[in-house]
């Protein structure tokens, strides 16, 4: 036990030490890489370690008689979420984001310390110290608490009450309810129930299953099915079809989505928001190919009032596309991420 | 002997009165396809008159009906149509609409509990446990009874509203569900002389067969009320997926298309379910206050006792609650996508973050309360070290819940992002995630349930060892097998990741109904470590209960306005067009502070009808009063 918990004392110790160097900017935070694929879960796994490199922290230091108040315990595990929040993850996580993280932690570390009233009677214990002020530390303190948090009440009020000339926050709605139907070179489209006329086997027939099989292995690197190449010229029917719409992808939007579809082309960064990821789980991955179809045609002047504030400057391909194209090209963008379109069987 | 006998037939022709006047309805309504009666009628005379007759294809349903009522009226913005006062109608129907809902949820919930623990006690062999027991459930139905009054006198507000301000719609959702209201109002009259008859003859039905008599009535009162809600339920229903009318909102004649919509079933579940959580939530928040509130122990003790049992009956509804919710959100994608969307993903997406916080909120309060309610039983201070890796458990589950696929940020903000979607917490964004966080977060609740049911206990079972392993084992391959699923959801199509749904679901449950049959089985004729010390709990337990009666109170107050913000501009989706100047979504915002106006009117207003209650009070009867807890062992509905 005091073995394991040892080991959980160093890696906590690391830990700390690995943070604080992020902190003051002494290590980068992509030492320790956040790895694509595995980003979520490595985060989880992290904080994890963390817990327990604290709880073995606790547990030796408390039996080298050097234990730390549970006060102090708690104020620094809720200070250590939020710098790693702050310092760690990369690119920054919004404001509004961590600020959720960070009340989420708050609560958290009240649970903890308040679960059971010995724990919580070791807690409260130094602000009733301080409340009491029985010694001349404790006065002093009170009185410092006295004027400070006046100070820092009326700091916070004038910040929230100044006027800013910071840009507004922007409650942006990506994925805006399609209509029901569109219409696209005088031809109308029911959203629910079209098809790609391209997602065919090789006989020629619409079959989902047949291309779900073919499309590129996700996971770190994206590894090309065996036997399901599109460049080769042979290849019929489905695999023709995504290599028609690569073409066509890279003579026309690879521009701003990227060759690796994620968002990041040549010029993609003259926007704000850059153009859309197609390789994020939650863009095309979340939606019908119906929906890629009318937003493609429609492009963002096309958006409805819902996709306020419709922050996207995608031409309406309906004016340079045709209906085929644009059903092939999005063949093509579910091969490459490796997803699959949303159906509702 | 011969007073009992009387006493009996009474009971009886009471029982056949009740059971009578929840057939009336029924015997009404046979003929009252008043209106299908005429439609054949109208048929026969067509075929006779060649082809005058007008049929309609069912805009749900796509069969043909002939056509039997009047199309949609299509409204303009005017006094004709919506007259109004010098304000928004909109809130003011929104006010009327949600306190109704808030006093009919909670005297629909609570007889469904008085009928559970009324039952508890007369199976519980323990006399004094059995008094009280009884005395619980008539506490209860003494709290209902005067929250009855309030729905009724709310609901006249709401339809006087509705005529007042809305009366063109009013007149068209009348002129469709005409046989229903009127049963609707029939089951009213049937539901009142129950509660009444139940209430009243409490004590004259306390022993033997007439117990049960009494008891069977609370069933009658529940089936009632059950009913009465599904058709309240068909109203909303129709209005967000109308069927059984054609394009021009045109009845068909077929009633029972136009009841059984495609969103009344999961409505109705989701409805019972939200209904029993909010009713123990709000019983448990009187008990809570009254705790807090007590000078006595034996006061203290008695009301710890009765907000745990209403906490413990209000969660086992909650657990599953969100899974019928998944369930109804399902069905509305299937109904149509854009509603889904609109929810999900697009314009409401914020109000479902809120929502998700609420829920986490709901279970965190829970967890809380349990760990709480350990301090009062010796011996269970062998599970407090491990609380900490609960608490890691839920918050990591719970913020991977509540974090928004779109985020919200400034355009530097967007900008130093690189994109749209931030790439780490952006994943947790989606469905697949938040499947696994809520599910990590019911688990870990039924873990605690466990801790809970063991606190005071050890086992004597020979296999006590293997059955602990085999339990921390179980637990375990849970959480991988939720996590995983979450993981894997991003690998497979999404008509498959919406499916993978069942079996986590599968699991968490497996972890309550298996977990608990087993600990039950462990725990039988286990060695009492000490009693359950009712009363000795700290007041932050009976503040988590507060918290969790009103985290439901806000959280049902913002289901509704999301469920009908959903329809947009739509009285009656795609059938009848609101034309009103408030044919609009109001900012997450205003609708935030609405919501928190009528929490906080309910809340004041409930306050004054337990303080009612409170006037009336029934002095407990010396010999249950002998029974009170401290001197008392555990509950058994607590194990």
């Amino acid at each position: 036990m005091k073995a394991l918990m040892s080991l959980g004392a160093l890696i906590g110790v690391a830990g700390l030490l690995l943070l604080g160097g992020m902190i003051f900017d002494i290590v980068p935070s992509t030492t320790i890489r956040l790895v694509e694929g595995y980003m979520p879960m490595q985060l989880l796994f992290e904080v994890g370690c963390y817990v327990i490199g604290f709880a073995g922290l606790s547990y030796i230091l408390n039996a080298m008689g050097m234990a730390i108040p549970r006060f102090w315990q708690g104020i620094g595990f809720w200070v250590f979420f939020l710098m790693y929040l702050k310092y760690r993850v990369y690119p920054p996580i919004p404001f509004s984001v961590r600020a959720m993280y960070g009340t989420v932690s708050l609560v958290a570390v009240f649970m903890w310390v308040s679960a059971n009233e010995e724990d919580w009677q070791k807690f409260k214990q130094p602000i009733m110290n301080v409340l009491d002020a029985q010694t001349g530390m404790n006065k002093l303190l009170r009185y410092a608490y006295l004027f400070l948090l006046p100070i820092l009440i009326g700091g916070f009020s004038y910040n929230a009450m100044m006027p800013k000339s910071e840009e507004p926050i922007e409650l942006r709605t990506v994925h805006p309810a399609p209509p029901a139907s569109t219409k696209v070179h005088g031809k109308t489209y029911t959203l629910q129930t079209s098809q790609n006329p391209y997602r065919v086997n090789t006989e020629g027939k619409y079959d989902q299953e047949y291309t779900n099989a073919n499309i590129v292995e996700q996971g770190m690197g994206r590894l090309m099915k065996p036997n399901a190449n599109p460049w080769d010229e042979k290849n019929q029917g489905y695999l023709k079809y995504v290599r028609e719409g690569g073409e066509i992808f890279f003579q026309n939007c690879h521009f701003c989505h990227g060759d690796n579809l994620n968002g990041r082309g040549l010029h993609a960064f003259a926007f704000n928001p850059i153009p859309a990821n197609f390789t994020d789980p939650g863009t095309i991955a979340q939606l019908q190919e119906t929906f890629i179809f009318w937003r493609v045609a429609k492009g963002g002047i096309g958006l409805p009032n819902e996709g306020f504030p419709w922050a996207s400057v995608m031409p309406p391909w309906e004016q340079h596309l045709t209906v085929d194209e644009i059903w092939k090209v999005i063949l093509f963008e579910y091969w490459h991420t490796g997803y699959y379109p949303r159906t509702w069987d | 002997m011969g007073l009992l006998t009387g006493k009996r037939v009474f009971s009886v022709v009471a029982l056949c009165m009740m059971v009578g006047l929840l057939l009336l309805p029924i015997v009404v309504a046979l003929p009252s396809p008043a209106i299908g009666e005429e439609a054949p009628a109208v048929g026969d005379q067509a075929k006779k008159d060649g082809d005058k007759v007008e049929k309609g294809r069912d805009v749900y349903y796509k069969t043909e009906g002939i056509v039997v009522g009047a199309p949609a009226p299509k409204t303009t913005d005017g006094p004709k149509d919506y007259p109004r006062y010098n304000f928004e109608s909109r809130v003011l129907i929104w006010f009327a609409n949600q306190q109704h809902l808030y006093y009919g949820s909670f005297v629909l919930a609570v007889p469904i509990f008085c009928m559970i623990i009324e039952f508890m006690g007369v199976v519980t062999k323990d006399k004094a446990l059995a008094k009280r027991y009884d005395q619980l459930a008539y506490d209860f139905i003494k709290i209902s009874l005067t929250a009855y009054s309030l729905t009724a006198i709310l609901g006249g507000i709401l339809i006087f509203t509705f005529l007042t301000l809305y009366p063109a719609f009013f007149s068209y959702l009348s002129g469709i569900f005409r046989p229903v209201m009127h049963i609707y109002a029939l089951m009213f009259v049937a539901e009142s002389g129950t509660l009444y008859i139940y209430y009243y003859g409490w004590d004259k039905m306390k022993e033997g067969f007439l117990k049960w008599i009494h008891l069977s009535m609370s069933v009658v009162l529940n089936v009632i009320g059950t009913l009465l809600m599904f058709l309240a339920n068909s109203w909303i229903g129709f209005m967000m997926s109308p069927a059984g009318v054609d394009e021009q909102g045109r009845y068909l004649g077929n009633i029972w298309h136009v009841i059984h919509t495609a969103l009344w079933n999961p409505l109705n579940l989701h409805r019972i379910l939200g209904n029993m959580a909010f009713g123990g939530g709000v019983v448990a928040a009187y008990a809570a206050y009254k705790f807090l509130a007590s000078k006595t122990d034996e006061d203290r003790a008695h009301y710890d006792w009765m907000g745990y049992i209403a906490m413990a009956l209000g969660v086992a509804f909650l657990i599953p609650l969100p899974f019928a919710g998944y369930w109804l959100m399902r069905e509305v994608y299937a109904y149509r996508q854009q509603m889904g969307i609109t929810l999900m993903g697009g314009l409401l997406a914020w109000l479902f973050i809120i929502q998700a916080t609420m829920i986490g909120i709901l279970f965190l309060s829970t967890n809380y309360y349990l760990w709480q309610a350990m301090g009062r039983m010796r011996g269970a201070e062998k599970y407090q070290r491990y609380i900490k890796y609960l608490v890691f458990l839920l918050a990591c589950g719970y913020m991977v819940f509540i974090t928004p696929h779109t985020m919200v940020m400034s355009p530097a903000e967007l900008k130093a992002m690189g994109g749209q979607q931030h790439p780490v917490l952006g994943n947790y964004g989606v469905m697949s995630a938040k499947n696994g966080g809520i599910n990590v977060i019911i688990t870990t609740t039924v873990l605690s349930f466990v801790w809970y049911m063991r606190g005071n206990k050890v086992s004597t079972v020979s296999w006590a060892k293997f059955g602990n392993i085999f339990m921390g084992v179980f637990f375990a391959c849970a959480y991988i097998n939720i996590i995983w699923l979450a993981i894997y959801g991003y690998y497979i199509p999404a008509n498959v990741r919406v499916g993978l749904s069942v079996p986590q679901v599968a699991t968490t449950l497996s972890c309550l109904f298996f977990m608990f049959a087993l600990n039950s089985v462990m725990m039988r004729g286990a060695k009492q470590m000490g009693p359950i010390e009712w009363g000795k709990i700290s007041a932050r337990s009976q503040y988590a209960l507060i918290m969790l009666a009103t985290a439901f109170t806000w959280m049902m107050g913002l289901m509704g306005y999301i469920r009908s913000s959903v329809r947009l501009f739509w009285h009656v989706n795609e059938i009848m067009r609101d034309n009103s100047p408030w044919a609009y979504t109001h900012t997450v915002g205003f609708a935030a502070n609405m919501i928190s106006a009528n929490v906080l009117f309910f809340w004041i207003s409930i306050l004054f009808v337990f303080w009612l209650g409170s006037l009336t009070a029934k002095k407990v009867p010396v010999e249950s009063k002998a029974g009170i807890p401290g001197s008392v062992p555990q509950p058994a509905a607590s194990h």
